[in-house]
């Protein structure tokens, strides 16, 4: 519980921190802007009233208009510069809508792995965690468990750890626990 | 033991570019990075001084300018799953700054600050190579070993992924003979021995005054690293992330020098 509501602090606190940025952005391009005839953001709106009072803008300057405002709004919907609360490139935004996080707690959570190494009857397989799991070859359809095989895991642990008497700190086995279901098989499923 | 010793000698004196009694000498003084004579000699030693140092100081001019921020992004390293940390009772007390926090007892490490620290890790590893330093990449995983000893050989740069023995950097006078040229720069992609011990070269490199670049997870030691960088060193997708980056680095620095040298090399012959 604890553990999450330090997440979400943090992720809170990391939206906050996305909105100053883009606030920012736009004072300095108010900055840049200042210099030449074309003012940012809303006032852009207005703007072509004015000359119509004032002078006719010609050819150049009605493309550089036509230009950054493109280009604002261009900027306004990409999400790639800007950090914003919906943003997909931030990290937070990333880490939440990530499979691993989304999965929740790992223990009888059923994942696909696949085999990427094979020591005579001990298959190593990578389910997309920090580990890869070790289980053992079993012994029904034996033979078709090769490398690259996609095969469904029944997850116990993301990496087994354990604190021993004496000891600073856990001493971890660098491994994560799971038990072989079988293959990923689409007439097994159906 | 001997075999391996012999193997790492002859790796070290073969990249040998400075003269032995110069290399002595620096060694003897306990400064094991040549600063005042340049490793990769350009033609003759009487326009050397001038020309060298216009051509050292290029890269200093701007403050990416191998722009190593182009060659990865934060979804890159989100992908090869970088922000995976071990759990809560792995974590080393001194990473906690890098942490973005905890979930379900699974440290996530914040890549935001992760990215910053790979571009000035990567940076600095780029000026070393276009200065001709020597680099040697450290790592006792085993699983990847082979994986770090080809990236040294495809970047035409060293690895060391066995045993360390103690002497290697402290008594490398008396172990492999006078006049050894020892590491601009060791880069670790684990820093760790086993799970219980850091490597000892990270010692050995502060003692001697070597930068030290390396791959910090949660239950590592940053304090003695030039450069840490937090990120997991325990998935392979992450670890063949690093050797790519670092070979990206090395190889485009080197290109830089080269290609530098030549229209250098074009100039004072214009003139003449």
């Amino acid at each position: 519980m604890a553990a999450v509501y330090k997440v979400a602090c943090r992720l809170g606190s990391g939206n906050v921190k996305c909105i100053f940025p883009r606030q920012s952005f736009y004072t300095h391009r108010k900055l840049y802007t200042s210099d030449s005839s074309v003012p940012p953001g809303g006032q852009g709106e207005t703007e072509p009233q004015q000359p119509s009072a004032e002078k006719p803008k010609s050819g150049f300057a009605v493309a550089y208009e036509l230009h950054t405002d493109l280009q604002q709004k261009q900027e306004s919907t990409s999400s790639s510069r800007v950090g914003s609360t919906r943003d997909e490139t931030s990290f937070a935004s990333l880490l939440r809508h990530s499979p691993l996080v989304q999965m929740g707690p790992a223990k009888d959570k059923v994942v696909v792995g696949k085999i990427f190494h094979i020591v005579q009857d001990d298959l190593y397989v990578d389910f997309g965690g920090k580990f890869h799991c070790v289980c053992k070859r079993p012994s029904a359809d034996g033979d078709k468990y090769q490398r690259g095989t996609r095969v469904r895991i029944r997850l116990d642990d993301l990496e087994m750890t354990s604190r021993f008497l004496g000891a600073n700190t856990d001493t971890t086995l660098l491994e994560a626990d799971g038990f072989l279901l079988g293959l990923v098989d689409t007439k097994a499923k159906a | 033991m001997s075999s391996m010793a012999s193997g790492i000698l002859t790796k070290v004196i073969s990249g040998l570019r400075c003269p032995r009694f110069t290399a002595a000498a620096l060694s003897c003084s306990g400064q094991a990075y040549s600063t005042a004579a340049l490793p990769k000699a350009v033609v003759t030693p009487n326009d050397i001084t001038v020309d060298s140092d216009k051509l050292l100081n290029v890269p200093l001019s701007q403050p990416d300018f191998f722009r190593v921020s182009e060659l990865f992004s934060l979804k890159d390293l989100f992908d090869a799953r970088v922000h995976l940390g071990h759990k809560k009772g792995c974590r080393h007390r001194l990473m906690e700054p890098y942490l973005f926090g905890s979930r379900l007892e699974v440290d996530v490490i914040d890549l935001e600050q992760t990215v910053e620290h790979l571009q000035l890790a990567l940076n600095f590893t780029a000026h070393v190579a276009f200065r001709g330093g020597l680099i040697l990449f450290v790592s006792r995983r085993r699983q990847f070993g082979h994986l770090v000893e080809r990236t040294a050989r495809e970047c035409g740069e060293y690895a060391h992924t066995r045993y360390w023995q103690g002497g290697l950097l402290t008594n490398a006078t008396i172990q492999y003979g006078p006049g050894v040229r020892l590491p601009d720069l060791v880069v670790f992609l684990s820093t760790l021995n086993n799970v219980f011990q850091p490597h000892t070269a990270i010692r050995d490199a502060a003692k001697m005054n070597i930068p030290t670049v390396g791959v910090v997870d949660t239950n590592c030691n940053p304090s003695l690293i030039t450069y840490p960088v937090p990120a997991n060193d325990d998935t392979p997708a992450a670890m063949e992330l690093y050797c790519r980056l670092f070979k990206m680095t090395i190889n485009r620095a080197k290109d830089k020098r080269k290609q530098l040298e030549l229209l250098r090399g074009l100039g004072p012959a214009a003139s003449k």
